[in-house]
């Protein structure tokens, strides 16, 4: 069984220390090195091959965890970055599983599930624990981007404004101002390259948006 | 001297002098061709009865001298046996020769020695002197002999004897001197008369013959005009008293209410005051210029008054380029708008950087907080599972440091999420929004429309929105019942609309007793130059917040 090379990018030193110390129990894994931010461990990455796996922190000096994972994308590097935060909201665990993170684990996390998840990662695959998973999911579902040419408020102010409301009822019924349901028909209107109410309905009913 | 004096003194003073005057002269003028009609009547009644007297002796000398010449009987004469007759031919007055003292004219032919007398029929002459047509009640005309006693009877006395009444008057003396004339004097009774005299010069005689009217008789008209004019000049004056009194109260009356008016201004006070009568052109434009006046220093006391309660946007047209006070007080207003907005600004600067300051400190608290306490707490945590042995120890020790963990997490979010900095506004209210809806009995739902990229929201921006939904959501939690919370976030081009609805049992907007909640909101939108409305009823209360995007 090979070594797994290990290096803890983290800006607190006893964090650091305890964690290396707490790692030191299993015999598989190897901590080659600590640094203290992002700009040091990119520069140990360019000149150091051997390292399959890094803990990195988000909250860095000189370059931050998220600036860390765009660098190594740039940089092609085959280092498996580990995530290890205090944050524990949805949108930084998806924001680092989007930017190339194999794993997201809170600093308050069990050693088990520690050394579980270098593990895996180690071994290829990518690891979020259920109730990391849940809270990304949460995230990605409340923002689940449109692909068409209306956002998704827009396309549900059209079905109100086709359906004959006016725009006080639709900004009653949506909960937002009543300026809002005339900026966003306003926008609606550009985007279609219409003029009018009568025109957008035509439109909309023939590019089958409702 | 008051006006109105000066004006009754002058005007009455002028008419009275006036009257009087055109009284006097007429009354003269009047007065003196009564005089002059008067003796020229007198003058020629004389006249005329001298030549007919002379005509009647010429034609009874003539008679007596073609009758035959018979002697006649001295006897049948009333003659004193003393009386010569005259041992010439001639008509004599012999009066002083009668026994009786009747007048006596005589005519006497002496020729051949042969010497006839006669007696001139008394009648006659008295007829001729008795027509008293165009004389009145006290005209006379008679004759007066040499020796200064009357010839002819007197009307006044017709049963006295001629000769016994003398008349020594200023007339009968200027007649005997042989002159004509005619004049105003005393006659034979003591009583002042008209009178125009003449001396009859006839062979022999020499008479005086007088035409008199009484002047009591003349002047009686005279009189009753005297009386007349004295009592048009009281009623004219009277007229011109009343009128003038009339006319100073036309004309002070205004000037006094003027005056008033004035003084009333004078003092400062520049209301309306009552109308009054205006009668003549003049006065009325006097009026209404001052009416005018008094507008204008209304309008700029009513300005001065609103720019002193520092209601600024009041207006004020100045009324001609020479208002100087309107000017002045327009400079003033500009000046205090000017400090007002400076005053603005910098109070809404110190707003600023207070806020600012605030949210610094937190944001240093809470990244103490998460990343200095926090990471030292996980390493605590290492340590107890490197270091203990005991299993249900190390457990226990674990557990207490997770939830002390946990409470530093929340503390620091609370202080200031650093999801505000990573990932913006909408996804830092989203975080809250789901750590509440854990906690809390209430269902929120949060729809964050801002943009993913290229958002133009800035820090100071997103975090007053943040503190403006936690500050909300607090509110509704701690005092509105709520049970249901709407919040949307929209981002636009230009500016970002945030939304917030709760069903709670509202507020009334003028009386919040929510502590400084609103206040902080209100503060908050307006350092970023937005605008809010607040709706609060029973079941159903909003929030609408516009901040303006890409103005800084």
């Amino acid at each position: 069984m090979s070594n797994i090379n290990v290096i803890i990018a983290d800006d607190h030193e006893l964090f650091r220390n305890g964690l290396a110390e707490l790692l030191k129990k299993y015999e598989d894994v190897q901590i080659v090195k600590s640094v203290s931010d992002g700009q040091e461990f990119i520069s140990l990455i360019q000149t150091q091959q051997d390292i399959d796996v890094v803990l990195l922190d988000i909250a860095m000096p000189n370059m931050d965890g998220f600036q860390v994972l765009n660098e190594m994308k740039a940089l092609n590097s085959s280092v498996k970055p580990i995530i290890i935060s205090m944050h524990d909201d949805g949108n930084y665990i998806a924001k680092c599983a989007k930017n190339g993170a194999y794993g997201y684990l809170l600093k308050n996390t069990d050693q088990e599930e520690l050394i579980k998840a270098i593990r895996i990662v180690h071994a290829g695959k990518k690891y979020f624990s259920p109730s990391i998973s849940e809270k990304m999911i949460n995230f990605m579902s409340d923002n689940s981007v449109s692909a068409n040419i209306l956002s998704n408020k827009e396309q549900e102010v059209l079905g109100l404004i086709s359906e004959g409301l006016t725009t006080k009822a639709i900004a009653t019924q949506l909960f937002v101002s009543s300026r809002t349901i005339e900026t966003h028909r306003a926008n609606i209107l550009r985007k279609l390259e219409v003029k009018n109410t009568a025109e957008l309905i035509k439109k909309a009913a023939k590019i089958n948006l409702i | 001297m008051s006006l109105r004096s000066l004006i009754l003194t002058i005007t009455n003073g002028l008419v009275f002098i006036v009257v009087l005057m055109l009284s006097f002269t007429f009354y003269n003028q009047f007065s003196n061709t009564i005089d002059e009609r008067i003796l020229l009547q007198l003058n020629s009644i004389k006249t005329l009865k001298k030549v007919q007297i002379e005509n009647l002796i010429k034609n009874e000398w003539d008679l007596f001298l073609s009758a035959k010449p018979v002697s006649s009987n001295l006897d049948s004469l009333d003659l004193k046996e003393s009386f010569n007759l005259p041992q010439t031919s001639g008509v004599y007055d012999v009066t002083q020769h009668t026994k009786s003292g009747y007048t006596l004219i005589v005519m006497v032919s002496v020729e051949d020695s042969i010497t006839r007398i006669k007696g001139i029929d008394n009648n006659k002459v008295t007829e001729i002197l008795l027509e008293r047509a165009g004389m009145g009640n006290t005209g006379e005309s008679y004759l007066v002999g040499h020796d200064f006693l009357m010839r002819s009877p007197s009307r006044f006395f017709p049963n006295k004897t001629p000769s016994k009444i003398r008349v020594d008057t200023k007339g009968v003396r200027d007649a005997f001197q042989g002159n004509i004339g005619k004049d105003v004097f005393a006659d034979y009774r003591g009583v002042q008369v008209y009178s125009a005299y003449s001396p009859i010069q006839i062979f022999n005689l020499s008479l005086v013959i007088l035409s008199e009217i009484d002047t009591s008789e003349v002047t009686a008209p005279l009189k009753n005009l005297r009386v007349r004019l004295f009592g048009l000049i009281v009623i004219i004056m009277l007229v011109a008293v009343v009128l003038s009194l009339f006319l100073t109260r036309l004309i002070t009356t205004p000037i006094l209410n003027m005056q008033n008016s004035l003084k009333v201004m004078a003092a400062g006070d520049y209301r309306d005051g009552n109308e009054s009568v205006k009668i003549s052109n003049e006065i009325k434009e006097m009026f209404d210029a001052l009416a005018h006046l008094k507008k204008s220093l209304q309008g700029a006391v009513h300005f001065s008054k609103e720019i002193g309660e520092m209601n600024l946007n009041s207006k004020y047209l100045p009324k001609s380029e020479s208002d100087v006070l309107g000017m002045s007080l327009l400079k003033m207003q500009d000046k205090l708008i000017e400090y007002r907005n400076n005053e603005n600004k910098s109070s809404l600067n110190a707003k600023r950087l207070l806020v600012d300051g605030l949210e610094k400190e937190r944001q240093r608290l809470s990244r103490e907080l998460h990343d200095g306490i926090g990471p030292l707490l996980t390493t605590l945590k290492f340590y107890i599972e490197n270091k203990i042995e005991s299993k249900e120890q190390q457990a226990e020790m674990k557990k207490i440091v997770d939830s002390t963990i946990n409470e530093i997490r929340l503390m620091s979010n609370a202080l200031m999420p650093s999801a505000i900095n990573d990932f913006g506004v909408g996804a830092a209210l989203s975080n809250f929004i789901e750590g509440v809806n854990k906690s809390a009995n209430v269902d929120i739902v949060f729809e964050d429309l801002t943009k993913k990229e290229k958002s133009k929201i800035t820090k100071a921006h997103e975090i007053n929105i943040f503190r403006i939904g936690q500050e909300l959501i607090n509110n509704a939690l701690k005092h509105s019942e709520a049970k249901q919370i709407r919040i949307s976030l929209s981002e636009f081009d230009d500016f970002v609309s945030f939304f917030y609805f709760d069903n709670g049992k509202g507020f009334d907007i003028n009386h919040v007793k929510l502590g400084s909640g609103i206040v902080n909101i209100k503060e908050r939108v307006e350092i970023c130059k937005g605008q809010i409305q607040i709706n609060s009823k029973d079941g159903n209360t909003t929030f609408e917040i516009e901040l303006p995007l890409n103005n800084e």
